[in-house]
């Protein structure tokens, strides 16, 4: 059981679409960015966008932890992987994302041991029962899955694990979005803010997207009716002339987030001075690195990482989608050199990827159609 | 989690809300789509069997209150 049903009720969507017609005839055309890749999903999952007038223009952003991984760190992680006697474990999606070297799933073909994982614990588990080999857990994510990998870190502390360690690229979420409310020429008008990451860090933790950037932001659940509510509430603001931060998971999210997770991170990671987003470039403060008391169980202290910049194919406009600047379909190779089977950019290889969204339920063809000769 | 093929296993969106069936070992059992499996409760205490969690790579985030709408 989900708990979703009462969140994919027709009448109600129908009611929020309704009211969000009606708001847009005062305010005009609303350029929306959904921060998160789980929201990007959601909308095309669902086809929120038939629900929409032609005045909400919906822009993807650059919340999906598996686009955002550049390829030299998926090398670096292979370079692991093929240490000898160590096992590298990582979430499913990004045993395909492509590094310079072929992605890790190409790696395992090779005959290193990559391991999926669901949990850092469960990678924590497979050391205690493998005592001969190293198990090293590939994080990422954004702060919604840094507490797990903290929780492990602590963990390992607590059992004095000798084979285990973490290649920690967990990153934050407010570097890419000041970095996108500085773009130059920025067509976002508001923010439907991440969820889950809101879970974690808090909804005031937006507090600086409308005091100054000037831009509201609406924190927001996954399922259809939260979305189209969340939609209505930063219409019914820019209606009215407000500009704030509001919280439409409040079933989830709280003002201050969960400060017990947010002191496990602070107890075991802290911020880089600096770390490269693919197809952004580099951010300064964007990520977080072990802490020194744990660096018994930092892969970076315990390896040696080649840490080399891999440039993105020059084909792939991943950079360009992951900011918002253009949409999918516009970007040259996709659904043709790059689709979900065979991925040029992230984008196509997580669900979350705007470009696997927009490929997997049908917008391909139908956006192809509409676009103006030559686009 | 239990894996959902619609959703990307690495990201937030991967939580599920879950309903806490019994505590073990300091952990929570709960129960997803039929399937019993355990979470660390340790970002949520207090975390008793009835309630409703929202849980991501194997631990529990946050309490879901009932919906206010």
């Amino acid at each position: 059981m989900r708990f979703v049903d009462e969140y994919r009720d027709p009448a109600v969507a129908r009611a929020l679409s309704a009211e969000i017609h009606a708001l847009v005839a005062d305010t005009g055309t609303v350029r929306i960015m959904e921060v998160c890749g789980g929201h990007t999903h959601a909308i095309y999952r669902h086809g929120l966008e038939d629900l929409l007038p032609p005045e909400i223009e919906l822009v993807h952003g650059p919340g999906c932890p598996v686009c955002v991984i550049p390829m030299g760190r998926v090398d670096d992680a292979i370079a692991i992987a093929e240490t000898g006697g160590v096992t590298l474990a990582t979430f499913g999606d990004m045993m395909r994302v492509p590094g310079g070297r072929g992605s890790l799933l190409e790696a395992k073909a090779r005959g290193a041991d990559v391991r999926m994982v669901y949990s850092p614990l469960d990678a924590l588990a497979l050391a205690r029962r493998e005592p001969d080999r190293h198990v090293c857990f590939f994080a990422i994510g954004f702060e919604t899955t840094a507490p797990a990998t903290a929780i492990t870190l602590r963990r390992a502390r607590e059992e004095g694990a000798a084979n285990f360690s973490v290649f920690c690229n967990h990153v934050l979420i407010e570097p890419p979005l000041r970095a996108i409310l500085e773009t130059p020429g920025l067509r976002v008008d508001a923010f439907v803010g991440p969820g889950h990451v809101s879970s974690v860090i808090g909804s005031d933790r937006y507090s600086f997207i409308p005091e100054e950037y000037g831009r509201p932001v609406v924190v927001s659940a996954f399922e259809p009716v939260d979305l189209l509510q969340a939609i209505a509430m930063l219409v019914r603001q820019r209606a009215e002339g407000r500009c704030e931060v509001e919280n439409q998971y409040t079933r989830v999210v709280r003002p201050d987030g969960n400060p017990r997770a947010l002191e496990a991170i602070a107890e075991t990671m802290e911020e880089r001075d600096d770390f490269e987003w693919r197809g952004v470039g580099v951010l300064p403060r964007s990520a977080l690195r072990v802490r020194e008391p744990f660096a018994r169980w930092d892969a970076e202290r315990l390896f040696t990482i080649p840490g080399a910049r891999i440039e993105d194919p020059k084909a792939c406009r991943c950079g360009e989608v992951l900011t918002g600047q253009i949409k999918p379909w516009e970007c040259g190779v996709f659904g043709t050199a790059c689709t979900p089977e065979q991925p040029l950019g992230t984008c196509m290889v997580s669900s979350e990827g705007a470009c696997a969204a927009y490929f997997s339920y049908g917008r391909a063809r139908r956006r192809r159609e509409e676009a103006p000769v030559g686009a | 989690m239990t894996p959902d093929p619609t959703r990307c296993v690495t990201c937030g969106d991967e939580a599920v809300t879950a309903r806490v069936v019994a505590l073990r070992g300091g952990d929570a059992v709960i129960e997803v789509d039929g399937t019993r499996e355990r979470v660390a409760i340790d970002l949520v205490p207090d975390a008793r069997p009835g309630d409703t969690l929202l849980c991501h790579a194997g631990i529990a985030l946050s309490r879901v209150e009932a919906a206010a709408r």
